[in-house]
């Protein structure tokens, strides 16, 4: 049940935080590790590219004219469709296709994973990426992960001296981290 | 009547309504013309609920969002930082923002307790028994603001209350908060290691001190131990002035 | 009975004033002080002059309300003070009516001797109301919860966000608060 370490992307890519909690996984240099997050970035970004769109008229019960909001089809809730004022023409082209998850943008990629460890990917609304390296066998990953969004949403967010998309250097967020990872283990 | 208006006024003042009343400043230099107040557009809401119409003791169990408050601190920080010159000129400023909030607090922290204790102040015409007192000495003053105004602001006392061991410094006070409420979520970085941003918190106490009367310089400062490493010192310096009436107020035998 | 009331900042600063006669006992809520020709300035004059008084009981006593502190017999003017825990000062200066005896144009010596000592008030109509005996108990109480009433809504404006310590309060509606407390209480 160990934790290996994390590493938080901002949403151009660049590194700003990596921390070690517990041993298991090889070091890496600085450099390396500024590498490894640009790369997950973009090969995360082919992912979210390359997750198919499913054409509306796959989805059962389809609505007569996608502006009547009378009918609740879930392709509703998708803003292309909503948002279309000119049903048929435009909607076929713009609106025609959604997601295999209606309302819910693609993710991309969630997580990787060898013999050895697990990384598991969390993105939040503004693009901020949390990567978290745990064993292979971990359960309950999406707990901790709420929790360290919890404690970046606290004690880097709320902190007047972090700016925005630099490199974390919060003392209380690695304190608070590390005393909540402590605890679980 | 011959007079001149304001003469007139002053003489016959009719209590029909706020609008025919007026008063003179002692200032010549300051004349107050109320008489032409409503002229002055002082705007009323549409549903005519002034702050006077409010209670003021409505929000007092009222719950605030730490989250909100925290965000709204983090940018008075962050405000306060704009073009200053070092540590101490930002402690300053964060000073100069509860300062104000000090005085206010205290009267609002003295009409609450003036309301709360029994309605049944009534009776008893000597007023020694109901309200609470002001503070005349130091030592009343400094459980005012360990004791209620703590509780007022953060919900729970201080955590100590010290004097100054030096004999050099008789005007030294020191409050302890373990964990203070306004740096739960700042990590001040490495090379301003010497800020605290419970300088906000300092001016507050200074602005309750100055409204008692009781003139000091109160300062934050950061002394971590291994289980708070929040814990906050704040240093109250009183001035002369205050340490000579203590000493006539003492010999004089008010407590 | 007359008043006269004022809030001064700690610094002497004066932030409020009104004039206002009692509504009890069939009282029509308007001044009538005595010498109206000089009354305009002699009441901020005797008001002012018995700051020294309550700077020396404000720290002799913790009270909020230090009831009456001080008497300007010539004018018959009796001051009570109210101070806020910051600093404020409450001053309201009383002066009973004239008696019916008086005629309108009584010297102020002959007044003045009249209420030296304080069995004066016994000549007075019945000290029963509030009106007729500005040292009375009950005269007492009257105006501690005028000066709390005006307390209460000092506290609101001090509040305002627009607020700052010091500053003149213009509110109207604070003025048709404190009347409204004046024709309560006194």
């Amino acid at each position: 049940m160990a934790v290996f370490s994390l590493i938080i992307i901002n949403k151009a890519g660049g590194l700003v935080y990596q921390r070690e909690f517990q041993p298991g996984l090889r070091k890496l240099s600085t450099n390396d590790y500024l590498v490894l997050a640009g790369t997950f970035h973009g090969v995360h970004a082919i992912t979210r590219s390359i997750t198919p769109k499913l054409p509306l008229a796959a989805i059962p019960n389809p609505p007569i004219t996608p502006t009547t909001a009378t009918t609740p089809s879930p392709n509703i809730a998708s803003p292309s469709s909503t948002s279309t004022p000119t049903p048929s023409s435009s909607s076929a082209s713009a609106g025609g296709y959604t997601y295999p998850n209606p309302g819910v943008p693609a993710t991309g990629l969630e997580s990787l994973e060898t013999d050895k460890f697990r990384l598991t990917c969390f993105q939040t609304l503004t693009g901020t990426k949390f990567l978290l390296f745990t064993e292979p066998t971990m359960a309950n990953i999406d707990v901790v992960m709420k929790k360290i969004y919890e404690l970046y949403a606290d004690f880097v967010m709320k902190n007047p001296f972090y700016q925005l998309e630099m490199p974390v250097r919060c003392e209380a967020f690695d304190r608070n981290l590390q005393g909540w990872l402590r605890g679980r283990a | 009547m011959t007079q001149p208006a304001r003469h007139a006024a002053m003489l016959s003042i009719s209590n029909s309504g706020p609008n025919t009343m007026a008063g003179e400043k002692q200032q010549s230099t300051q004349h107050m013309h109320t008489q032409s107040q409503p002229s002055q557009g002082l705007r009323v809401p549409s549903n005519r609920k002034t702050i006077y119409d409010r209670h003021l003791n409505r929000s007092r169990s009222a719950e605030l969002s730490r989250a909100s408050f925290a965000f709204l601190f983090a940018e008075m920080v962050t405000y306060a930082q704009r073009r200053v010159t070092g540590i101490q000129d930002l402690e300053r400023r964060l000073n100069e923002q509860g300062y104000p909030l000090g005085l206010r607090l205290l009267d609002l922290l003295y009409y609450r307790t003036m309301s709360s204790s029994t309605s049944s102040s009534l009776s008893s015409s000597s007023t020694s028994a109901s309200p609470p007192n002001r503070p005349l000495r130091i030592l009343p003053l400094l459980h005012l603001i360990h004791g209620p105004l703590w509780r007022l602001l953060f919900n729970r006392p201080a955590d100590a209350l010290e004097h100054s061991v030096s004999p050099e410094t008789p005007n030294e006070y020191m409050i302890t908060d373990n964990d203070p409420l306004v740096n739960t979520y700042i990590s001040v970085p490495k090379e301003m290691s010497m800020l605290n941003c419970a300088a906000f918190v300092a001016g507050i106490i200074e602005g309750v001190c100055d409204g008692c009367g009781f003139e000091a310089k109160v300062t934050a400062h950061n002394q971590p131990t291994e289980m708070w490493p929040g814990r906050t010192i704040f240093l109250l310096r009183f001035g002369e002035s205050v340490m000579e009436r203590e000493k006539v107020l003492e010999r004089a035998g008010v407590k | 009975m007359s008043y006269y009331f004022t809030i001064l900042s700690p610094t002497d600063v004066p932030l409020f004033n009104i004039a206002f006669g009692t509504s009890k006992s069939g009282g029509d809520g308007i001044a009538r002080f005595r010498f109206p020709d000089t009354a305009q300035y002699m009441n901020q004059f005797i008001i002012h002059s018995s700051l020294d008084v309550v700077e020396e009981a404000q720290w002799m006593n913790g009270n909020m309300y230090l009831k009456h502190i001080d008497t300007y017999p010539p004018a018959s003017a009796y001051i009570s003070a109210f101070l806020t825990p910051s600093g404020a000062r409450f001053l309201l200066l009383h002066q009973p009516p004239q008696l019916p005896s008086n005629s309108a144009g009584a010297g102020g010596s002959m007044s003045g001797s009249l209420l030296l000592g304080s069995g004066g008030s016994s000549s007075r109509a019945s000290a029963s109301s509030v009106a007729a005996n500005p040292t009375s108990p009950q005269t007492e109480e009257a105006v501690r919860q005028f000066m709390t009433e005006v307390y209460e809504n000092y506290v609101k404006t001090v509040m305002s966000p627009f607020y700052r310590q010091g500053m003149e309060i213009k509110s109207s509606v604070f003025r048709g608060r404190v009347t409204a407390a004046g024709r309560k209480w006194l």
